[in-house]
């Protein structure tokens, strides 16, 4: 790839929607149309103030305006918060590989995913649900702290659970006065007998902590780890693996990346931390 | 190979400059870093022996640089060709690792690919490397055998100017008239010349060989309390990532000009605690020791298995800079006799 990759093109914030006390989504229309894969990420600038990345959380098939669930965690994403339509941002990418979509298809997909990590995870939803047929099935299991805590709230308690060949179960840390799921975290929905584990691969996606046990959860269950996808949250800043604040073991999580088999990476150290 | 042979510096020198920036080395109190270099004003021209203190990569990466601007139509000054001299083999060497990264990877860096194409190198013979150089480590040698436009070996009553590359060949060319056929005598000496000096190379780092790849120490001395021990020495000063020929970690930071926006590219360091640490609070590399660990990890066991090459050409700048004492040669024989002795005991 060619021509100076540390300049964004510039795009402007088009719509701000509030998903959870801490997190809100952004569209963003690029000043061209912008394609990416499921699971690749973007750096997203705000000019003047700093650069973060972040995994669209739209379908790539939607390549004129592209949304961006942002959890406000540090200075830019503070700084985002704040912001109202109409806004300057630039865009640098995609980056990273992206899920193997193809890989699945006759597979049943198991998605465990919790807090802000389902952005990227109805990236992917949506790209599974539009070839649904191609997969035996796609069951998902979900967390997040509170039921207000949920993002995509309105497609997540409605439609997205009537799709056939979906099931979807939800769980949260702390329910409240109308909560009639599952209390607990995410493992305590996660099931052996979910999916058929020899013909199935795992997708999960959230806070590290959670992804560990998650993960340890799944091979229990016996999921091979080269069938365990994960998507890894590092400092990636320049996104074409230079830089080296994403290292992890021999790879950049931003060029190698951000979605890795646990097989791949177990040997190293600290993965979760 | 061709070679021809020029009576004194200056005449080399002053041809480069009329048609590119040059750099040379000039001691700046009692370090030698590179000076740009005015045919005019500029005092008698010395060869350097050593290398010198600061890395060559600031010619290519430099310390800060425009990487990108937003809402401007300003048009980045076009790059003038450079020639920078005095360039030893762990230099040239180094510019091979970085190309690695910046050139010659699939993503490459336009920044680094430009100035790449616009550096004329002139290495030359180390006549009395540092008691710190430890290129013999690492297949370094005192003289250079490649990557080089022109390189320079001091020799009785002037220099031999050895041709490398097409760019340096058509200087010749051009210059002809200032230079003169090698007598055989001279390549003789050269050859005496540097064989002394591989000797003391390899005399100095003898006592530092490996007794097996240091891929395999590092792998296994993962657990090893030296890295604690090296944090109670090193202060943090970063200064060792600096004048690091081949570490590249850098940053990116978004500022503000007057009427419209950058995006700087930044040395970073490893060594900084918030490295690695990401917006919501997680750091994997908290502790100094760890931040230490991951930067040999890095250099000979990451670096290899991405670039099949070591990050490191044993130039030694790192130990002559390290204010709280830490030798890189003693670090990695530590952790050899460590691999070794867990060896032995798996064996009983």
């Amino acid at each position: 790839m060619n021509g100076n990759l540390y300049q964004p093109i510039s795009g402007r914030i088009i719509d701000i929607i509030d998903e959870s006390p801490t997190i809100k989504s952004f569209v963003v229309e690029a000043e061209s149309p912008f394609k990416f894969a499921t699971g690749q990420f973007i750096e997203l600038t705000l000019p003047g103030v700093g650069e973060a990345p972040f995994t669209p959380s739209s379908s790539p098939k939607q390549t004129e305006q592209m949304e961006i669930t942002i959890m406000k965690a540090g200075r830019v994403t503070g700084l985002l918060h704040e912001c109202s339509p109409g806004q300057m941002v630039g865009i640098r990418g995609p980056f990273g590989n992206g899920y193997p979509v193809n890989g699945f298809a006759g597979k049943e997909i198991y998605i465990v995913g919790g807090g802000v990590g389902l952005a990227p995870i109805r990236s992917l939803f949506l790209t599974l649900v539009d070839r649904i047929k191609d997969f035996k099935k796609v069951v998902c299991r979900f967390g997040a702290r509170t039921p207000d805590d949920f993002i995509y709230k309105k497609a997540l308690f409605g439609p997205w659970q009537k799709i056939n060949g979906v099931d979807i179960k939800l769980t949260v840390d702390k329910g409240d006065g109308q909560w009639t799921g599952n209390v607990g975290v995410v493992t305590t929905i996660l099931n052996a007998n979910d999916v058929d584990v020899k013909n199935a691969v795992a997708i999960v996606c959230g806070p590290p902590i959670m992804m560990k046990y998650a993960t340890i959860k799944l091979l229990e269950f016996k999921f091979a780890p080269d069938t365990i996808y994960l998507s890894m949250e590092k400092n990636m800043s320049c996104g074409i693996g230079k830089c080296g604040h994403c290292m992890l073991g021999k790879y950049y999580v931003c060029k190698d990346g951000p979605v890795f088999t646990y097989e791949q990476i177990r040997k190293y150290p600290k993965i979760w931390d | 190979m061709d070679a021809v042979f020029v009576s004194k510096l200056k005449t080399l020198l002053d041809a480069l400059a009329e048609k590119m920036d040059v750099y040379v080395p000039a001691k700046a109190s009692k370090h030698l870093v590179f000076t740009k270099y005015d045919p005019g004003s500029s005092p008698a021209v010395e060869f350097n022996a050593v290398r010198t203190c600061t890395p060559v990569k600031e010619f290519l990466f430099p310390l800060r640089e425009t990487a990108a601007t937003m809402q401007t139509q300003a048009q980045v000054p076009a790059l003038k060709a450079f020639a920078v001299v005095g360039l030893k083999d762990c230099d040239v060497r180094s510019i091979a690792i970085l190309d690695k990264v910046f050139a010659e990877d699939d993503f490459k860096d336009a920044l680094y690919v430009a100035r790449r194409e616009k550096m004329f190198i002139v290495s030359s013979d180390c006549t009395e490397p540092a008691q710190t150089c430890f290129c013999a480590l690492f297949e370094g040698k005192g003289f250079t055998e490649k990557g080089f436009d022109l390189n320079i070996s001091p020799i009785k009553g002037g220099f031999i100017v050895d041709i490398g590359s097409r760019k340096g060949h058509e200087f010749v060319e051009r210059n002809s008239g200032l230079f003169a056929d090698v007598p055989a005598a001279l390549l003789e000496e050269r050859d005496a010349n540097r064989a002394a000096v591989q000797q003391q190379l390899e005399r100095q780092s003898a006592e530092f060989i490996p007794s097996e790849p240091l891929q395999r120490i590092l792998e296994r001395t993962q657990d090893s309390e030296i890295f604690a021990q090296l944090a109670k020495d090193c202060i943090e000063c970063q200064a060792c990532t600096r004048v690091c020929p081949t570490c590249h970690c850098f940053y990116l930071y978004d500022g503000k000009q007057q009427d419209y926006f950058t995006k700087m590219k930044i040395w970073d360091s490893c060594m900084r605690f918030g490295y690695a640490m990401v917006a919501g609070g997680a750091n994997p590399n908290k502790v100094l020791g760890e931040r230490m660990k991951h930067r040999l990890m890095h250099k000979f066991v990451y670096f290899l298995e991405r670039y099949g090459v070591n990050m490191c050409v044993g130039c030694g700048r790192c130990i002559d800079a390290d204010a709280g004492g830490i030798d890189l040669r003693q670090v990695l024989k530590k952790l050899g006799e460590e691999a070794r002795l867990q060896k032995t005991e798996r064996a009983k």
